[in-house]
Formats: C-alpha cells, sequence, structure tokens
C-alpha cells in the first residue's frame, strides 16, 4: 500500500517554487532562473542546516562538499570527500575521510562578525543551480548598527577539471565605509596521509579584488587576516581557488596541486566557464524532461544532479556510495544501491561512468572471492558493504537508541548482493554492447558469483537446491531459508553465467582458452551451472501464481498496515524487533524486487498477482522502497498508484521536515526516482535486441522525452500523452 | 544585580514540606536562596508556619518565612512579580486537595508563572533528595530545545546526567520547520541509527548548549507519557522536565497530564 507521508508535503513545492530575485553580476556567472533548474531555500532555520548542507552539495564525482555556510553557525558541518580515500581509526570500518574545510571565510565589520545569528538577516537565501552545478548564495545583513552588508557566493567543484575546486565570494556595504577583516585561513593540514597511507593534498590560492577599481584593495595582513577598507557601494570579490590531488592519482600530490592550482588561479572565469559547459554537456546526455508537472520536473533533475555529483568515468577503482559524496553517514560504503538503482541511469544515459562502476566490481572481485573462501564457499560473494578494496566492512552491531544492542547481520547474510553485481554486469553489457568489457572483466564476475551459487546451494531430499539462513532485501525477516529473491537471482546468475560461457566458447574461442584455463573452468562446470539452475527451489505455488517469500512466509501473522496510517515511523520501531519478524509484514520489495528485475522472465499474471499481495504488506522502512513499487505499478499500468509512490520517493530527500538527509543524499532512492520516470512511466524496455516502450504517463504529464544510449548509439525517447507504445527512434 | 531566589510556597501542612528537600537541592545547586512563603487565607501568618505545623520543623531552621494574607495561588503571584524567583518549588497539592492531578493553586501557578516550576509530588514527603538524573521528554522540536535550556544548565551545575527520551509519536510529527522525529526510514540501520542519534543531539545542542554534560539519548515507541513514566522509573529519574505550551483543556496537554498525575518524582514545568 502506499504509505503517504502524514507530514504535511506541501515542503516540497515550497522549496521548489522560490526563484531568485536577484542578479549576481560581480561574479562570473549567473544563476539559472528557470525554477525548474533550482531548488531555492529562503530565510535560514539552524536546525535544518545539516540537511541543507547534503541538499545543496555540489560533486564531480572525484570529489564533493556540502554547502555549509562560508561564516559557520552552530551547527555547520563543513565536509569535503575524495572518492575513494578511506580513514579507519583502530577497531573500526573505514570511512570517507573529511579534507580540510577549504570553504571557511569569515568577516569581521567594523568589529561586529557578520553572522547569520547577529543583527537581521534582511534576505537569505540559497540556491542550487542543477543546470550549472553551481552552489549561490546570497544574503544582505544589517548589524546593530544599522550597516547593511551584502554577501553573494558562487561555490562548484568543477566538471571540466575534477581536481579543481572554486569559490567566490563578493562583499559590498551598501550603506556604509569601514573597515573589513577577513579570516579565510584553512583550519586544518593541507596534506592529509590516511590510515592505509593515501595522501591528500591540497593546495589553495586566493585574491581579493575591488570590483570597481579593478584592482586588490590595499590590505594589511595580520595573521591568516586581511584587514582594509571597504568603500560605500563598492563590490570586493574574494575568489579562491583549491586543487586537490591525491597519491592515488599521481606520485608527487603536493607538488602536482600547487602547479595545478597556480594555472587555474590565473583565469577564474575560464575555470567555471568550462565547468558550466561541461554540465550543459551532461544534462544535454542525461536530462529527463517532464510536461506538466513541475514538481516531478524538478525532482528528477535533483536526483540526476546527485547522481552525476557522484560519478567519475575516469576512475574505475572507486564506486559510490550510499550517500554520494554529500555526507557522513553510511561511510561512504558501497551497497547494492549501486548496481541495482543507481547504475541503470549510468548505463543509459554515461556509459563510461558507469564502465567505471561496473569496473570497481571487478577490481574488487579478490576480496569477493576471499570473503566467499572465508564462508566455506566457491567462487565469489561480494562485501554486502564495501569500501576502497572491496573487503566486507559492515559494522557487526550497533546499539540502537533503544538502548537494545542489535546484532548486524546482513554482512554476513544478504548475499543477493551477488547476483546483484552480476545482474549490473550484465545489463551493462547487454545495453552498451561492450563486448572488450565483458571478455576483460564481466565475464570472469558472471562466472565467479555463479560458482558461489552453486556450491552455496545445496541439493536436499526433494531434489530441489536450497539455499538456507539467509537475509533477503526485506531485512525484517533475518536467517530465513529460501528467501525468493535470493534464490531466484541465484538461479538467474546461474543461467546467464552457463548463457555467456556458450557465448563466448562460440564467438571468442581464444579468449575462452584463456579465461576457463586462468580461472580454473572445467569444460563441464557451466553445464552444471544450468543443472543448478534448472533445479532450483523458487518458492513457487503454481494455483495462486505466488512466490512465497521465504519458507514459512504465508504462516506468519498478518498485520493491518492501514490500522497504523498516518504514521512517520518505521513498523519495526512501532513494533519492536520480534513482533515484525512473526509478522508478514516487509521493509521493502523483495517477491516485488524480483519481479522487478526479472520482468521479461515473469508471465503478466504472476507480476500482477505478486505486486497485489505484497504492495499492501511493505511497510517501506527502506528509503529504496517506494520507487521500486512505483516502477512496477507503472509497468502494470497503475498509474495513479505509481504516481503515489513517485512523489513518496521524491520526497525522500526534498520534503523539509524530515531530518533524513541530514547525512547526506539518498543516491540509491534518487536512482530508484530516475528508473520510475524512465522504465516506469516511461516505459522504457531494454531486454531485446532493440530498445521499446511502453509508456505509462501520469495524467498531468503532457509528454516525457529523454535520449537514451543503446549499443553505442544515441536514441530518443519521447512519450507525447496518450501514446501506449512504440519503438524508440533514433536520434542524430 | 540580585542574588537569585527559589520561592517555596508552604500551606502549613506536612505534605507541604516535601517541598523542601527538593528547594534546598536546587538552591545548593543554583546557589540561589530559599524564599519561603506561607499565605494564611483568613490570618496574618504571624508566628505562622511552625506554630500551624504544631511540631518542630528543623527543614525550616534557619530560613526566612514571609508570610501573607489572601488567596494562596494570587499570593504566590504576586510575590513571584515581586521577587523573581529563578524556580518556584511548591507541593503538588495543598493540604485540602486530593487526588493525583495538581491542585487549583498549583495549576494556577503553573499557568501564571514567568518562571519555571517545580511541583513535587506529596508522597515523597521529608526523604532527601538528589539530583543524579534529569529526564526530558523532547518533541524534536526546536522550540522544545529552546525552552530546555534551564533544565541543561541545571543538570550540568548538578553534574547530572541528561536523559533525553524522544517517543515515537503515532499520531504525527510536529510541522515546526528543524524538527526531528523518528526517522521515516532506517535502511540500514548501523547507520541510520548513531547518525539518527547525533543528529537529534546536534540539532539540540545548537539551540540549548549542552556544555560538558553527560547526555543520553533515547527512543521510545508507544503511549508517550506510559513510556516516559516507565523510563523515568527504570532509570531512578530524580526529576523530569517538561515544556509546555500554556493549552490545558484537551486534547492538549495529553503527555503532561499522565505524567503529573503518576510520577513519582518531582516535575519541572518549562513554560514555552
Amino acid at each position: 500500500m502506499v504509505d503517504p507521508l502524514s507530514r504535511d508535503s506541501a515542503g516540497l513545492p515550497e522549496m521548489l517554487d522560490h526563484q531568485p530575485s536577484t542578479h549576481f553580476a560581480e561574479l562570473p556567472a549567473s544563476p539559472t532562473e528557470d525554477p525548474e533548474w533550482i531548488l531555492v531555500e529562503e530565510g535560514f532555520t539552524l536546525a535544518r542546516e545539516h540537511e541543507l548542507e547534503s541538499l545543496f552539495a555540489i560533486g564531480n564525482g572525484y570529489a564533493g562538499s556540502r554547502a555549509s555556510l562560508t561564516e559557520g553557525s552552530p551547527l555547520s558541518a563543513p565536509a569535503t570527500f575524495v572518492a575513494g580515500v578511506f580513514d579507519s581509526k583502530p577497531g573500526s570500518v573505514p570511512e570517507l575521510a573529511p579534507m580540510t574545510d577549504w570553504t571557511r571565510l569569515s568577516a569581521i565589520i567594523e568589529g561586529q562578525p557578520l553572522r547569520l545569528d547577529r543583527g537581521h538577516n534582511l534576505e537569505h537565501r540559497r540556491i542550487l543551480d542543477m543546470r550549472q552545478g553551481i552552489f549561490w548564495r546570497e544574503w544582505r545583513h544589517q548589524d546593530e548598527a544599522g550597516r547593511i552588508t551584502r554577501l553573494q557566493v558562487l561555490r562548484l567543484a568543477s566538471l571540466a577539471d575534477r581536481h579543481l575546486l572554486v569559490q567566490c565570494v563578493t562583499i559590498t556595504p551598501e550603506n556604509y565605509s569601514g573597515r573589513v577583516s577577513v579570516d579565510a585561513t584553512l583550519t586544518g593540514p593541507v596534506v592529509q596521509v590516511t590510515g592505509n597511507g593515501t595522501t591528500v593534498a591540497m593546495a589553495v590560492s586566493h585574491r581579493v579584488m575591488n570590483r570597481v577599481e579593478r584592482r586588490a584593495p590595499s590590505a594589511e595582513q595580520v595573521g591568516g587576516r586581511q584587514s582594509f577598507e571597504l568603500k560605500l557601494g563598492e563590490t570586493y570579490r574574494f575568489d579562491r581557488m583549491v586543487a586537490l590531488h591525491t597519491s592515488r592519482d599521481t606520485v608527487e600530490p603536493r607538488e602536482t596541486a600547487r602547479r595545478h592550482v597556480e594555472r587555474a588561479i590565473e583565469d577564474v572565469t575560464g575555470v567555471i566557464g568550462e565547468h558550466r559547459e561541461a554540465w550543459l554537456a551532461r544534462w544535454e546526455a542525461s536530462d529527463l524532461r517532464i510536461e506538466g508537472d513541475p514538481a516531478a520536473q524538478r525532482a528528477l533533475r535533483f536526483a540526476i544532479y546527485h547522481l552525476l555529483s557522484a560519478a567519475n568515468p575516469q576512475d574505475d577503482r572507486v564506486s559510490i556510495g550510499a550517500r554520494g559524496l554529500s555526507g557522513t553517514t553510511y561511510k561512504g560504503h558501497v551497497f547494492w544501491d549501486t548496481d541495482i538503482f543507481m547504475l541503470p541511469f549510468f548505463i543509459l544515459t554515461y556509459p563510461e561512468a558507469a564502465h567505471a562502476l561496473v569496473m570497481y566490481r571487478y577490481h574488487t572481485l579478490a576480496a569477493a572471492r576471499a570473503k566467499a573462501a572465508r564462508l566455506g564457499y566457491r567462487g565469489a560473494l561480494y562485501a554486502w558493504e564495501s569500501a576502497d578494496r572491496g573487503e566486507e566492512v559492515t559494522p557487526s552491531f550497533v546499539i540502537a537508541p533503544s538502548n537494545e544492542v542489535v546484532r548486524i547481520l546482513t554482512g554476513e547474510q544478504e548475499q543477493h548482493i551477488g547476483a546483484d553485481v552480476a545482474f549490473g554486469v550484465w545489463n551493462y553489457w547487454q545495453a552498451t554492447g561492450d563486448d572488450r568489457f565483458l571478455i576483460e572483466a564481466g565475464a570472469e564476475i558472471l562466472f565467479e558469483t555463479a560458482r558461489f551459487w552453486a556450491s552455496r546451494a545445496e541439493r536436499e531430499e526433494d531434489g530441489r537446491y536450497h539455499i538456507r539462513r539467509v537475509i533477503g532485501p526485506d531485512e525484517y525477516h533475518e536467517t530465513v531459508d529460501d528467501n525468493a529473491y535470493t534464490n531466484g537471482m541465484a538461479q538467474w546468475n546461474l543461467e546467464v553465467a552457463r548463457e555467456i560461457a556458450d557465448l563466448i566458447v562460440e564467438r571468442w574461442p581464444e579468449q575462452w582458452q584463456a579465461l576457463s584455463r586462468r580461472l580454473g573452468i572445467e569444460p563441464e562446470e557451466p553445464r552444471r551451472w544450468q543443472n543448478v539452475a534448472r533445479d532450483f527451489y523458487t518458492g513457487f505455488d503454481e494455483q495462486t501464481g505466488l512466490f512465497e517469500q521465504f519458507r514459512g512466509y504465508f504462516g506468519l501473522e498478518e498485520i493491518d498496515l492501514a490500522s497504523f496510517v498516518p504514521r512517520t515511523a518505521p513498523m519495526d520501531v512501532l513494533l519492536g524487533r520480534e513482533r515484525i519478524q512473526r509478522s508478514k509484514i516487509i521493509k521493502q520489495p523483495d517477491v516485488v524486487m524480483l519481479v522487478c528485475l526479472l520482468w521479461e522472465r515473469m508471465p503478466p499474471e504472476v507480476r500482477k498477482a505478486n505486486f497485489e499481495y505484497y504492495e499492501p504488506r511493505c511497510g517501506h522502512g527502506s528509503s529504496l522502497s517506494p520507487a521500486i513499487h512505483a516502477l512496477v505499478a507503472a509497468r502494470l499500468g497503475d498509474t495513479a498508484l505509481a504516481e503515489r509512490y513517485f512523489r513518496q520517493a521524491a520526497e525522500i530527500d526534498l520534503a523539509d521536515n524530515m531530518g533524513n538527509a541530514a547525512g547526506g543524499i539518498h543516491a540509491g532512492a534518487l536512482g530508484g526516482l530516475w528508473q520510475v520516470a524512465a522504465l516506469g512511466f516511461g516505459g522504457l524496455y531494454l531486454c531485446g535486441e532493440r530498445p521499446e516502450h511502453r509508456a505509462n504517463l501520469p495524467l498531468n504529464w503532457r509528454s516525457l522525452s529523454m535520449r537514451f544510449q543503446w549499443r553505442a548509439r544515441w536514441h530518443e525517447l519521447t512519450v507525447p500523452e496518450g501514446t501506449e507504445s512504440r519503438n524508440a527512434e533514433d536520434a542524430p | 544585580m540580585s542574588e537569585p531566589v527559589i520561592l517555596v510556597p508552604l500551606d502549613g501542612s506536612t505534605q507541604a514540606l516535601a517541598a523542601l528537600p527538593v528547594a534546598k537541592v536546587l538552591g545548593g545547586i543554583e546557589s540561589a536562596a530559599l524564599h519561603i512563603l506561607h499565605v494564611g487565607e483568613h490570618e496574618p501568618a504571624g508566628e505562622g508556619l511552625r506554630s500551624r505545623l504544631g511540631r518542630e520543623v528543623p527543614e525550616l531552621d534557619g530560613l526566612t518565612i514571609d508570610a501573607r494574607v489572601g488567596t494562596p495561588s494570587v499570593e504566590i503571584l504576586r510575590v513571584a512579580a515581586e521577587i523573581k524567583p529563578r524556580l518556584i518549588v511548591m507541593c503538588k497539592h495543598s493540604s485540602a486537595e486530593r487526588g493525583k492531578m495538581p491542585g487549583r493553586t498549583a495549576m494556577k501557578v503553573l499557568h501564571d508563572a514567568s518562571c519555571s516550576v517545580v511541583l513535587v509530588p506529596p508522597g515523597r514527603g521529608a526523604t532527601p533528595w538528589h539530583l543524579h538524573h534529569v529526564l526530558v521528554p523532547h518533541d524534536g522540536t526546536p522550540t522544545t530545545s529552546a525552552a530546555l535550556r534551564p533544565a541543561a544548565e541545571l543538570a550540568e551545575h548538578a553534574h547530572a546526567e541528561l536523559l533525553v527520551v524522544h517517543v515515537t509519536d503515532i499520531r504525527g510529527a510536529p510541522a515546526e520547520p528543524g524538527s526531528l522525529t523518528t526517522p521515516r526510514y532506517v535502511d540500514q540501520p548501523q547507520h541510520e541509527w548513531p547518525a539518527w542519534s547525533t543528529e537529534f543531539l546536534n540539532r539540540l545542542s545548537s539551540i540549548c548548549p549542552l556544555g560538558h554534560l553527560h547526555v543520553r539519548l533515547l527512543l521510545a515507541h508507544g503511549d508517550i507519557a506510559a513510556e516516559i513514566l516507565r523510563l523515568s522509573e527504570k532509570r531512578s529519574t530524580d526529576l523530569i522536565v517538561l515544556a509546555w505550551r500554556g493549552r490545558w483543556e484537551a486534547p492538549h496537554a495529553a503527555t503532561m497530564k499522565g505524567i503529573l498525575r503518576e510520577a513519582h518524582c518531582p516535575i519541572m514545568v518549562v513554560r514555552i
């Protein structure tokens, strides 16, 4: 069932509907004015700072910075992360290492600190300019002596040159002349060495300019502060440029960063211009346009913006963590979110970035093999949570705020991740036709994950293969036997591995010889994969058309979720862990997830029956849940239900008062939101030799259009109102 | 600046003396003098309190007793307006009142006093009191955070533990911007719960500085008043601090009523 948020969802349109009203003439660029491309936050609510820092974060896949206030506040948590740079403290799991805050700039005017919590804020506005990848801020402040100061900020992480971060700040005294003291000193080291030996060097360069006189003001340097006279009505601009390099990408990160920033500071306007062009070009490929629903349009662009901000096609040894580079929660760890929820967006609109993501899985295959071996199995089992090297980094317990010590079993039992990675690899290859990837990396992942399932499944007295003691996507039920999703995806993994083995034998026999020798694949092994797949227990009931989510599920207690509406808390909090485990309430789609991924394998009546059975029993305790329900509902033709779930998914980050985004945006849910639009409402199907679509647009969507790449060719999908089915057109 | 004062109204009954041990400890923590107020309805209190009690009351030794004539609640509020006490500490009932809810005098003072009021259950008698554990129910709103500043300061001065309790409210979450309630989605508890706890306390401390306080956050679910009372018993809480918006009529203040009715420890009510 759709679980509408009881908190008034008016927060979403309110945030989205404002438009910038002023010009940023003294900065090298101006905000986009089209309200469908921007998010605007007016005013200042201290308690929301962490949320806003996440939502308005900037990033380019190499580095990401939270949208903290330059001068800070009691709740500011500025942080910059570099993808793949993790640190670990003794006894704890690795986490993304925060870099020194490069955005800090505080001003004292005539002895009065310029702060939001002092004096009067005449105007305060923050803008996330998704089209240009820029964070803007405008602030007019009146101090207790009546001095009015205007401050404007532009901040970006260059998409054209991923090592560069830029911040331009203007200060204009509107009704006074007076002395300002500006402190922009870094509060941390410019060279950091993480626990695993990675060196990160940050080189900083800055300059100050009087925009009227076109020269630097005569300044007095006191410690790290610059002090000079502000003249009435004249604007002073502070440009700061930062170059970041690590020992992961160069042998001399410090020197490389220094040279890089020295070059770049000479042409700030040029750097910003190239960055804007890079974003515009990116949007040309990745935008998804909606007519008739501005809120949905902006929510989708918000999703696309953050997905693009987290991706870097130039580094195939990093992936995208659950919160991208926008926050510390989840420690930068990579989950199935990337392979199942985010990857389709990249495969279809940014295949170079998708390639990097699937290659991350290839580079971490050794750790997956080690995990499988540690558990006593063959092949490869990917980590439920992985960091830079792919080792299992799931914490083993947590102390819940109920004071209960909760043992975390996902690192051992949520083994469907292996098939999820394989599914992402196969999807990538299907859509791109990247045979080189398949032969050099993808096939190895498919074979090794299949090997794991072949050794993990046990043939029992009924002659069927069973997998016991696992957790499916529904994490409310732990240590279950024959989870339908796990078994179904394992079966798929085994079958596809066999098909790919046959394909390589036939088309690239020499490569097969080398690969099979290297992996020790005996000639009969692929056939054994097929046999295991054929005899897998699936929990499918021919009579009802239902999959039983796991052994014994149908005998659990029925609890009517409708009786808890409205609610704002997860069902396991309301009922307790023990009760929820004895009930049929599920955390997120499990069987429905299987239906969603293996859509073409399921007869229409089976899809429908399972959705209708499990959807009312889903408590949506996961942020990944609403999008999948929206996607499946749309494909089943229940557009109204799909639209409600789409809205719920869009609100996960964007609705104010939720607090969910304080530790970073939900990258998986954002990927899911895009899938609802493209694969659900747009109805794009990518399983055959030629892409097709069977659209199911919401009533108020007049049209949906997008470009996508299929087998190295760009296609244009345009769905006018009323369209039911047609082939996607080739785009020039 | 005048010396801080704690106002302690006593009505001459033995049960009202339950406020004294609490007031004395709070006075020590706050470095505040106790201002004992005895209001007689018909006669000048004069010799007053001690004789009315009909016995020696060592708790009153050394304390000045301010005696007034009139309606108790009116006189208490009048004195409070004059001396501007940091706190009013009084027994939940007057001698003539029965039942579990605060009596008329206490309710009037609660409603109209401009400072926080500590209500002491009469049943605790003259037992010595200490302040080691302070329990603060918190609905997640910035308004409540702001209201709890005096409680946090009190706990810090007493070197007491501050136990912040957030009870999931199934009826919905507050609409106030910046509110943080039970997370709607808990994708991975090993990450979400530490993050949520940190965020909750960060938001609280950005508005209500927590200094070096030992703070513990607990999340509970169920009937809010019942959960707070359960945790209060379990944790041997010495003081419950409630933020009150000043509305008493149903459906308002349901939680506060439940706690006032059943709590065994003193309750400090802070007006929002």
